[in-house]
């Protein structure tokens, strides 16, 4: 745990430049290391993806109430009017 | 921030929502539909706009400032343009003058293993995304989750993470194609 704490403070937030030093010579000597560091990137990246695929299945619950239920016809109506020709 | 309040509970998250389309899809709708764009188009391209506004919302890094509307407008601008690369130079897209970000399609591999992380790891995935995406803070999460404090919230989330990592370390190299 220790080491993902440390990957993650060096990939995001401030660590003294000593530390950082380090940090990049072990990158270099430890590839192993380095495998994980690239890793842990790509689980940020995922884990982005995934917020985005949730926070858009939401919407799509919104859009549908929006252009399915009764209490929002008019709406609906005067969006779907725009793309009739 | 009161925004940042609203959009950590989803109840009131869906009414955010359910404004901003209100408020802000008539407009984007009329402009997408004037180019030639369909229904579904309008849709796609709303969403994405919204998606990067959240983003921009939960990591603080909007002016208090901006007008919604325009500002969603503005990004949705950006994207229907950029989807039919069209020659975006003489447009004046963005009010707040920042690089728009493109929301792309997940590559296959990274949708499978989205999948998968998503029924085998689900739990850890969404503690994940509420620290990492939603930027909600120790406390926050500790709470939705169940967590006695700040604490044990924080060890469970190096905990996911690392679990989450060595997932996709073994899935990667089973799936040939996955790249970057």
């Amino acid at each position: 745990m220790n080491e993902i704490k440390q990957i993650e403070d060096h990939l995001f937030n401030e660590v003294d430049p000593q530390e950082s030093v380090l940090f990049e010579a072990r990158l270099i000597l430890n590839p192993q290391f380095a495998d994980n560091v690239k890793w842990q990137q790509q689980t940020y990246q995922l884990v982005k993806q995934y917020g985005r695929k949730k926070l858009k299945a939401e919407l799509e619950v919104v859009h549908q109430q929006l252009f399915t239920q009764t209490e929002h016809r008019s709406f609906a109506q005067k969006i779907r009017a725009l793309f009739s020709w | 921030m009161l925004v940042k309040r609203i959009l950590s509970d989803a109840g009131e998250r869906e009414k955010f929502f359910l404004e901003l389309y209100k408020n802000s899809f008539p407009a984007i709708a009329k402009y997408i539909s004037k180019r030639g764009g369909s229904f579904e188009e309008a849709r796609d391209v709303f969403q994405d706009a919204v998606v990067l506004y959240y983003e921009k919302l939960v990591g603080d890094k909007l002016n208090l400032q901006v007008n919604e509307q325009a500002y969603l407008m503005g990004i949705a601008k950006h994207l229907w343009i950029k989807k039919y690369n069209l020659d975006s130079r003489n447009i004046d897209i963005n009010e707040a003058g920042q690089l728009i970000e493109h929301v792309e399609e997940p590559l296959p591999v990274t949708q499978k293993l989205l999948n998968f992380l998503e029924t085998a790891g689900q739990r850890c995935m969404d503690m994940l995304k509420a620290f990492y995406y939603d930027k909600l803070n120790m406390t926050e999460v500790a709470e939705q989750f169940g967590y006695s404090g700040e604490r044990s919230a924080t060890v469970q989330k190096y905990k996911c993470l690392e679990k989450v990592r060595d997932t996709v370390k073994q899935k990667a190299l089973t799936y040939e194609d996955f790249l970057e």
